[in-house]
């Protein structure tokens, strides 16, 4: 059987084995799952479609908004797969017990860059389906387009996919070979090649004075439009392609997928050509290169001052917890990515001119960015903060058995979880505010807004974390994909719209008129109260069910520990 | 120091413990025997409050940990066969976590790692990440580690395995110093030799029951002058074999 051949038999019989175990599942299990992630389908999709009767107000710059919005999704869409592709890359390529036994069968370089290509889009694909189906569907809905329409978009997501996929994984294999390993020349290197992107991007939109006064608004109000829509660039293929398909005119729609399969198939190409020649020098590079390092026996010494303001089993705790985090680049870099982008956009949201909107419009940017820096918040929460308690895995042992009580060792996970979100959350909504100039009862409501949503999503994913802890499980991926972690993201969300609509809402009515003073301050008197009562309950509940989990499956009495 | 009194675990059907009765004083080491799945590692882990036993008591100095967890943990310390630890902590990281879990102060925590270091042979790789450690290394670090807070008590689980002869000497010389110093210690193992070379009594288990207990000699003694090797395969045998 030629090497290539039988891994693909193993990937189905992965398959197999995978569709054996979600059989051994309780049906319950399945169906809570299933039916959440059709809600959270459905109600993203009555988000966009909302979104899309918003732009119609405008008249005649919402139709171009809209027409012009698809490319920039796809383009936006891509970029995440790329940054996706990047990280996925990492772990598959660099990081996975596979490819020790990969390397003493008969398998060429190429063979496995390829295979562990695949492997990093379709981890990266998940996600990109998971939004890309409700905003189609959306979009479809919208323009009464024929259901054909979400058909074509599946079809031609899929080269689409493993281009800006791709893009990640050549990036990865390039810098794990070539990067310098001083680590000043590497940081250097990194901010140069940051510094070019965000230079480019920039060059990429419009010189004012070149476009219509429409456009001039239009390309103001949405950052990247013009490099979305360039003719060169594979989100206008895309965006082309299906409409163009959707509206009958075959030939050119053919064009256009054409020149993404094309473009898909030339980037598989380069990726085997250059994992043929890097792969195998990467991966030595990578696994030597740690364990050649010379460093210092104690990374942040300044923690050690932790023990002074805290417990010391608390401060050890969250010593260990943060050195941890910033040893594992895969970690980190994906906190820093997501909160990045949205500091980039905060900071410039006086270059678009969002400060010199009407008052009502500066009202949705804020709860709008309230709820982006939320829904990441809830993301990240389900990323790191839920699995933290599984990811100490077999290492638990050495906690359980410290003097440390349970309800120490959770309060330890979620200082710090509180600590770090929030830092970063109400500062990034400080600068929004400060960018926008918006009144101090809107800022001073947006800010309690997210310090509470970051307290929630630390409460209940610490808890549910504790409720559903895995302690056998060592993939980070898998922890977080499990019900417990579903669950988590959807309550997350949840929470989240439930407190921030009615203070969005509110405001808004305020700016417009549509609502009198002492009406507006009993109602925000009311949400203030809602926002309280909820939090607590989203936070204090998870926590004592988390508590009372660990007890059950770690049986030492807590009588005393308590 | 330690006392087990009519000590039962079920599981299920599964009885992995049956009416285990033992008592082991201060200074002595204490020699586990018993095949796979006999309940050796069942005993420690109710040591340790990580099982909880079905019915029966397991004292430490007169204390269950079932009643008071944190002062028995401040007495004991575990050394399982393959200890999973930090990964992504460099080895005086993981020293220093380790101390200050049992909250110890800062200047004690060095003083014990540049001794302990040397002792162990681990000064040299102080900056290096536990991930980074050999099998033999870790084990060194694990003992290093668990000697920090002075335990009164020592259980370990497989002590020797996969470990060179250097290390196993620097073990042994370290248990025998611990028991010599006043302190208990319980281990199990598979290797019949390190039984005889270092336990002050050797208990043999079989099925969840104590089948064997004595001295190496009275142990001969009772068995006809056989070898702790003939010994332990007769009170073992599988049924039908």
């Amino acid at each position: 059987m030629p090497p290539a051949k039988a891994l693909l038999t193993k990937a189905r019989f992965q398959l197999r084995g995978t569709r054996r175990v979600l059989m051994a599942q309780s049906r319950f299990k399945i169906f809570f799952i299933t039916a959440f992630a059709l809600l959270f389908e459905a109600i993203l999709c009555l988000v966009f479609h909302d979104a899309f009767r918003f732009l119609d107000n405008f008249g005649g710059a919402g139709l171009m908004m809209i027409g012009r919005l698809f490319a920039l999704f796809f383009l936006g869409l891509g970029m995440m797969l790329t940054v996706s592709g990047l990280v996925t890359s990492y772990s598959t390529l660099f990081g996975s017990d596979e490819i020790p036994f990969l390397l003493v069968r008969p398998f060429s370089m190429s063979t496995i860059t390829v295979y562990k290509f695949i492997q990093a889009a379709g981890f990266a694909s998940w996600a990109f389906f998971f939004i890309v189906l409700p905003f189609i569907s959306a979009y479809a809905w919208h323009q009464r387009m024929s259901p054909l329409f979400v058909l074509w978009t599946l079809l031609f997501s899929i080269p689409f996919l493993f281009l800006f996929a791709g893009f990640g994984t050549l990036a990865i294999l390039l810098a794990v070979r070539w990067l310098p390993r001083s680590p000043r020349i590497r940081n250097g290197l990194l901010g140069l090649v940051g510094v070019l992107l965000v230079t480019g991007l920039f060059l990429a939109d419009p010189p004012m004075d070149t476009l219509s006064d429409t456009q001039f608004n239009i390309t103001s109000l949405i950052p990247g439009l013009r490099l979305a829509a360039h003719p060169l660039s594979p989100s206008f293929w895309i965006a082309e392609g299906i409409t163009s398909l959707t509206h009958g005119a075959t030939r050119r729609g053919l064009l256009f997928f054409a020149a993404l399969v094309s473009s898909a198939l030339l980037t598989g190409l380069v990726i085997e050509r250059v994992g043929a020649r890097t792969f195998y020098d990467a991966w030595q590079r990578s696994s030597a290169g740690s364990a050649r390092m010379r460093r210092r026996p104690v990374l942040l010494v300044a923690l050690r001052r932790l023990r002074a303001l805290l417990p010391s089993d608390i401060a050890a705790i969250i010593a260990k917890d943060i050195r941890t985090f910033f040893r594992d680049p895969v970690q980190w870099s994906q906190a820093v990515v997501f909160f990045g982008l949205l500091a980039l956009y905060f900071f410039n949201l006086r270059r678009f001119n969002y400060n010199l909107l009407p008052d009502q419009w500066r009202s949705a940017i804020v709860f709008l960015n309230v709820f982006a820096v939320s829904a990441v918040l809830s993301s990240l929460g389900s990323r790191f903060v839920y699995p933290q308690l599984s990811l100490e895995g077999h290492s638990f042992w050495m906690l359980v058995l410290s003097p440390a009580t349970m309800p120490r060792i959770m309060a330890a996970k979620f200082l710090l979880a509180f600590a770090a979100t929030a830092t970063v959350s109400v500062t990034l909504i400080a600068v929004s505010v400060n960018m926008l100039g918006t009144g101090l009862a809107i800022n001073a409501a947006a800010l309690a807004v997210i310090a509470a949503v970051s307290l929630s999503v630390c409460g209940l994913s610490t808890g549910l974390g504790a409720v559903f802890i895995d302690l056998e499980q060592r993939n980070p991926a898998a922890i977080v994909s499990s019900f417990g972690g579903t669950l988590n993201i959807v309550l997350c969300l949840g929470y989240m719209l439930a407190v921030i609509l009615p203070f969005g809402v509110l405001f808004h009515l305020r700016e417009i008129g549509s609502l009198g003073a002492g009406i507006f301050r009993n109602s925000l008197a009311a949400a203030s109260v809602w926002l309280l009562l909820l939090t607590l309950a989203a936070t204090v509940l998870p926590l004592l069910f988390g508590l009372r989990a660990l007890y059950r499956r770690i049986p030492v009495n807590p009588g005393k520990a308590l | 120091m330690i006392e087990l009194d009519n000590l039962c675990k079920t599981y299920g059907a599964l009885r992995a413990l049956d009416n285990l009765s033992l008592t082991i004083p201060a200074g002595e080491l204490f020699c586990f025997l018993g095949p796979n799945g006999a309940g050796k590692t069942t005993t420690i882990k109710i040591l340790t409050g990580l099982v909880r036993a079905t019915s029966g008591r397991a004292l430490v100095d007169g204390t269950d940990i079932q009643h008071d967890p944190i002062a028995v943990k401040r007495q004991i310390g575990y050394i399982p066969d393959t200890p999973y630890l930090y990964e992504r902590l460099t080895v005086t990281e993981f020293f220093h976590f380790y101390g200050e879990l049992f909250d110890i102060p800062d200047p004690r925590i060095d003083a014990e790692l540049e001794r302990n270091f040397t002792r162990f042979g681990l000064l040299e790789h102080r900056g290096a990440l536990v991930k980074e450690l050999s099998h033999g290394l870790r084990q060194r670090l694990i003992y290093a580690t668990t000697f920090l807070h002075n335990p009164k008590v020592m259980l370990i689980d497989e002590p020797f395995v996969g470990l060179d002869p250097y290390t196993i000497r620097l073990i042994k010389d370290l248990l025998r110093a611990h028991t010599r110093a006043g302190g208990t210690i319980l281990l199990t193992t598979h290797i019949l030799a390190i039984a005889e070379d270092i336990a002050d009594r050797i208990g043999i288990i079989n099925r969840g029951r104590l089948v064997a207990l004595g001295t190496l000699a009275e142990l001969r003694r009772e068995h006809d002058g056989a070898s702790l090797e003939d010994l332990f395969l007769k009170l073992t045998r599988p049924d039908g074999v």
